[in-house]
């Protein structure tokens, strides 16, 4: 049951106010985005319309701590489908950014890794200037798993058999040309500068 | 198409896990006698892990800047750079205050739009077109193949170059090296999972199951895609798939400019088929 008298009316306009929100309350609640979802077929509860329908009633901390806001796979069938441009994959982005705000302030907790993965993800962009996937992995793995023997172990678990077969084609190591520790170190840009620019500037909610 | 020169955009993905895109476009073009300049010092284009449009924006408009210095449009293999770069150019466009804070932040983010971003497929066929093309087919690629486009191609509609629901362009490069497409319409634009693997690797597995067994049961020969996240998903992560699933699938995946290459009468191994990680022996073989 919907408790009415918790529901925040400016959730909406919150939304709004953030890049890639802006069409929210042009949702007539069709459902064409659900129908298509390649996550809602594997995950039937998934549903960005229902998602979209708790924004606007303002249920503000069950959308911002649902874990679903972060299985949404980024494919853009729904954006465009939807017969009322509502952009619901940029939605998704926007909602995520609010709810990293409020997970900094301390109301809710958010119950996926992929801010993590983001984080390490552009720590190795604003480091490097191009993408290190060793570097990411080392900074990911031991944060999404809470020590550095365990996400150890879980990198092993998911890079062993993947590494040999880079290593076997050349794609890692000696075998390609290119180095002997071609993928295993990063490719440093030169203008490294402009990057921490960059980030300082515009990249304050990444850090 | 007039210029013969593009500024090349190619990715992180083309120095590892997408080694043989990058070979294939380099030599599909020197072929057909453009010439790719790789951009000086380009810098990665955040992906989809640059949550922030703001960040992306100011990213790519160095790459963009970069293009814009030497006058020419800039093209990329990757459907997430495509996407990043050419929304951008949109944003940038249409947006004043925002190229005046983008060049406040630092001079070398001064991008006019003045160039235009691209797909390497986009090029391929709607810039060079197939009538040229047609003109220097040396080999009939005797194979089933199934296009698989993804998620950036088509959609979203700000930045699409091609059909959102059934696009085609590979399809028609597919028919002009003679290739069979197998009916394969109901997967074509499915979402590879990539995007997950990382974060929710049992749903990304299973997305990438159901594309792998299509076009096994579409009776394929081989898949043929246009994006090194989809590469490394359908590729790379296919005998990973299999152990998850317990199942065989043993599906080549092959770039598209690897299969046009063959078409060009190029080598296979200038084009990278010895680093496609599912074997591609049974491909050659049947092509040559
Ligand atoms: S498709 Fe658009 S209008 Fe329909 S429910 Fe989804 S977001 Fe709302
Ligand atoms: S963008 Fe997200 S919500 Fe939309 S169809 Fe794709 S996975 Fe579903």
């Amino acid at each position: 049951m919907i408790k009415t008298w918790e529901l925040d009316p400016n959730f909406k306009y919150e939304i709004m106010n953030e890049p890639g929100g802006e069409h929210l309350t042009a949702c007539y609640q069709c459902s064409t985005c659900t129908l298509g979802c390649p996550v809602t077929e594997i995950i039937p509860s998934y549903n960005p319309r229902k998602i979209i329908q708790m924004s606007l009633l303002g249920m503000r901390k069950e959308v911002l701590s649902n874990a679903d806001l972060w299985i949404c796979a980024l494919c853009q069938t729904c954006t465009a489908r939807c017969p009322q441009d509502v952009m619901i994959c940029e939605l998704m982005g926007a909602m995520r950014r609010i709810a990293e705000e409020e997970e900094k302030a301390g109301d809710i907790k958010i119950e996926s890794p992929r801010p993590l993965f983001e984080k390490a993800f552009l720590h190795t962009l604003q480091k490097y200037g191009r993408l290190y996937d060793m570097g990411l992995a080392l900074e990911y793995y031991p944060n999404r798993e809470g020590s550095k023997i365990k996400g150890m172990k879980a990198m092993m678990k998911d890079y062993k058999d993947f590494g040999m077969r880079m290593f076997k084609k050349g794609k890692m190591g000696p075998l390609g040309g290119g180095g002997v520790f071609k993928g295993m170190r990063p490719e440093k840009i030169k203008e490294r500068e402009v990057l921490k620019k960059i980030f300082e500037k515009v990249g304050e909610k990444e850090k | 198409m007039s210029e013969k020169k593009i500024a090349y955009y190619p990715g992180c993905p083309s120095a590892t896990t997408a080694m043989e895109q990058d070979m294939s476009t380099k030599a599909v073009f020197e072929k057909l006698g453009i010439e790719l300049e790789e951009l000086e010092d380009w810098n990665c284009c955040g992906a989809l892990e640059a949550g922030d449009p703001k960040l992306v924006i100011a990213l790519n408009a160095r790459n963009l800047a970069l293009a814009e210095r030497k006058g020419e449009d800039i093209v990329t293999p990757c459907s997430i750079c495509y996407y990043n770069l050419a929304r951008t150019d949109k944003a940038l466009r249409e947006d004043e205050k925002l190229r005046a804070e983008l060049k406040e932040i630092d001079r070398s983010l001064e991008y006019n739009g003045t160039v235009k971003a691209k797909h390497v497929l986009d090029v391929l066929v709607n810039d060079i077109g197939l009538d040229e093309l047609s003109g220097k087919m040396m080999k009939k690629v005797n194979l089933k193949v199934a296009p698989y486009y993804g998620c950036y191609l088509g959609r979203p509609p700000e930045t699409a170059f091609d059909d959102p629901d059934d696009p085609v362009l590979m399809d028609q490069l597919i028919e002009l090296m003679e290739a069979e497409n197998v009916p394969f319409s109901y997967m074509k634009t499915k979402c590879c999972g990539g995007p997950l693997m990382m974060t929710r690797a049992d749903i990304a597995f299973e997305m990438a199951r159901k594309i792998l067994e299509g076009a096994k049961n579409a009776g394929a020969d081989c898949i043929a895609l246009a994006c090194p996240l989809c590469g490394m998903m359908l590729d790379a992560k296919q005998p990973d798939i299999e152990a998850a699933f317990k199942i065989k699938i043993d599906m080549p995946v092959i770039y598209i400019t690897q299969l046009l290459g063959l078409a060009l009468g190029i080598e296979p191994k200038k084009l990278g088929f010895n680093k496609n990680i599912i074997d591609t022996k049974k491909i050659l073989e049947k092509v040559m």
